[in-house]
């Protein structure tokens, strides 16, 4: 369903992303993988097309960077994360907001009652409906992250792009975050790419993913396939045996 | 989801009731049966002079230009998601006024030229500072944080006033002039200044109600902004154009008043949300009540003279900005 053939992206003539190419079936999920400035984030973004990128990305046949910006919104959500809001929109109000790329008419024109509907369903989706009247600004992290993926599900994106969007969140939130992901990836036409800091949430993401080492992909496939050294190496650590001596200290947890 | 339309019932009376306060009270205070009957012109001929031909078009000046630096915060507070920002506290306010200030000096202030060069200077003066603002901000911190631009924002301002009283020292005949309309005045203007300022208020307000929906996605960030389709940068840019037109010509028209643009978006926000498509309409009228009330007390506190606008303004002002300030810090 995409198609990412041979792309190239950088800032001021550098590449910072080089030659990746990956494709990505219906409700499939990519977890992609590196470490700081492996490239992770501009990848996502020479996608979207958001950095002027070199190579071809296409989203059930059609090239995305042709796209009008508007057409692309309806396909695409890039899912970040918020941290603070400073202007007291309701919830209603900020999730409603994903309807704009779908919005039809001209000037002055006003979300629809299917739009409204779309985008109470997300909002009870996501348990936010006792939250809907509160203004943005007076919630928790964790709460104002669930209503930017409300938002994002309101986009009725075919394709979405995660981008680190649960740095901030407590392991709770971080875990229900990615089970929703799941849910939603499973659906009939969606699938999702994933920049995840931690490695065990991306590898909980998704069994496929992508590995990053200065802009190149050094590794595309199954997780449970990858060669452990190559890992380390890319990593810069010992990854294997770092996570061998993490669960060792749950596992004796209360004695 | 609620029902504004109580609210706006409200704000109609509030403005009605100030602007006929402002009409109403002066050095000759005039009943609110007289003053209505002089505006649908009925009543005795010197009352009628004095409400439709003398107060009358200072109360539409102070009305309008309060409306228009009311919409210019609230754009410019979105555009630069800064609760914080406002043409005045760029520096578009100073800006533009050294724009007009070019003019007077120049001795083209005077008549039908006037009337075009001053507010065009100042629409100039406005859009090179924020430009240069900006510009010094981004490059000061590439992330441009709200800091970061509030601070340059606020040099600006400084240096631009200082230049201001500089002219000022260097045209002595102008000085005076330069001096009342450094702190905005309303004081004796006709029909041309509000309805020029009408004119431009009224296409500008337009074309961001149009823009509301793009504002409201750009207060979440440009990430955000550009995952929806909107493509933050040329809104951004169109947007800042607009609201130095719009602050340029109310400056020209009374001087530099500040923090109405400042705090007329927060109080609209808070009573009527935060959408663009009623904060903006709010907001308009909330300032420029607000302003016409800032004036009856500039002329009427200390009879028969009269206290620049701008420092009744920045009197009630500047304790409302530190509360928001300190209110946003306490929150983190």
């Amino acid at each position: 369903m995409l198609v990412v053939e041979n792309l190239s992206c950088g800032y001021g003539g550098e590449d910072v992303v080089k030659d990746v190419s990956f494709t990505l079936p219906e409700n499939g999920r990519l977890a992609v993988l590196g470490p700081n400035g492996s490239g992770k984030t501009t990848l996502l973004r020479a996608i979207t097309g958001f950095l002027p990128a070199r190579g071809k990305v296409t989203l059930d046949g059609t090239g995305l960077h042709a796209m009008s910006a508007r057409e692309r919104g309806a396909a695409v959500a890039v899912l970040g994360q918020m941290i603070s809001a400073y202007f007291a929109y309701t919830v209603y109000e900020t999730v409603l907001m994903g309807r704009y790329p779908h919005r039809r008419g001209g000037l002055f024109s006003r979300p629809d009652a299917a739009d409204r509907q779309i985008a109470q369903d997300a909002i009870r989706r996501l348990g936010l409906w006792e939250e809907r009247d509160r203004p943005v600004t007076e919630l928790s992290g964790g709460q104002l992250q669930r209503v930017l993926l409300a938002r994002t599900f309101a986009q009725t994106p075919r394709l979405i792009l995660l981008d680190e969007p649960a740095n901030h969140l407590d392991l709770k939130f971080r875990v229900e975050l990615v089970e929703e992901l799941k849910a939603w990836a499973a659906m009939p036409g969606h699938a999702a790419v994933g920049v995840f800091h931690d490695l065990d949430l991306a590898l909980d993401f998704a069994g496929t993913v992508l590995l990053m080492d200065g802009g190149r992909a050094v590794y595309l496939g199954r997780a449970s396939e990858m060669d452990p050294a190559l890992l380390s190496r890319v990593f810069g650590l010992d990854v294997p045996s770092y996570m061998r001596r993490c669960r060792e200290r749950w596992e004796t947890l209360g004695g | 989801m609620s029902k504004p339309a109580g609210k706006y019932g409200a704000l109609a009376a509030f403005a009605l009731l100030s602007v006929l306060l402002g009409v109403g009270v002066g050095s000759v205070t005039v009943p609110p049966g007289e003053v209505l009957a002089a505006l649908l012109g009925a009543g005795e001929e010197s009352t009628r002079t004095l409400i439709v031909h003398l107060r009358l078009p200072r109360v539409a000046l102070a009305f309008l230009t309060g409306a228009a630096l009311a919409v210019g915060g609230t754009v410019m507070q979105s555009v630069l998601e800064n609760p914080l920002a406002s043409p005045f506290g760029l520096g578009v306010s100073a800006g533009a006024g050294l724009g007009a200030t070019g003019v007077m000096v120049a001795g083209a202030s005077a008549g039908a030229l006037g009337s075009v060069l001053m507010p065009a200077a100042g629409f100039a003066g406005g859009v090179l500072t924020v430009l240069l603002v900006l510009s010094l901000a981004r490059a000061l911190d590439r992330r441009i944080s709200n800091v970061t631009v509030v601070l340059t924002g606020m040099v600006a301002s400084l240096f631009f006033s200082a230049v201001m009283d500089l002219m000022a020292a260097m045209s002595p005949e102008y000085a005076q002039r330069i001096g009342l309309w450094q702190m905005g005045s309303f004081a004796s203007r006709g029909w041309r200044g509000p309805a020029v300022l009408a004119a431009v208020l009224a296409l500008c307000l337009a074309a961001f109600l149009a823009y509301a929906p793009e504002l409201d996605l750009l207060t979440f960030g440009d990430e955000q902004a550009r995952t929806m389709g909107v493509d933050p940068r040329r809104a951004r840019r169109r947007l800042i154009v607009l609201v130095s037109v719009l602050t340029g010509a109310a400056v020209a028209f009374s001087g530099i008043i500040g923090f109405v643009d400042l705090i007329a978006p927060h109080v609209a926000r808070r009573l009527f949300g935060a959408r663009h498509r009623h904060t903006l309409p709010a907001g308009a009228v909330l300032g420029g009540s607000f302003m016409v009330l800032c004036d009856l007390a500039a002329r009427t506190l200390a009879a028969p003279r009269e206290i620049p606008v701008g420092a009744v303004t920045a009197l009630l002002g500047a304790p409302f900005f530190l509360w928001i300030f300190f209110a946003k810090r306490g929150r983190r």
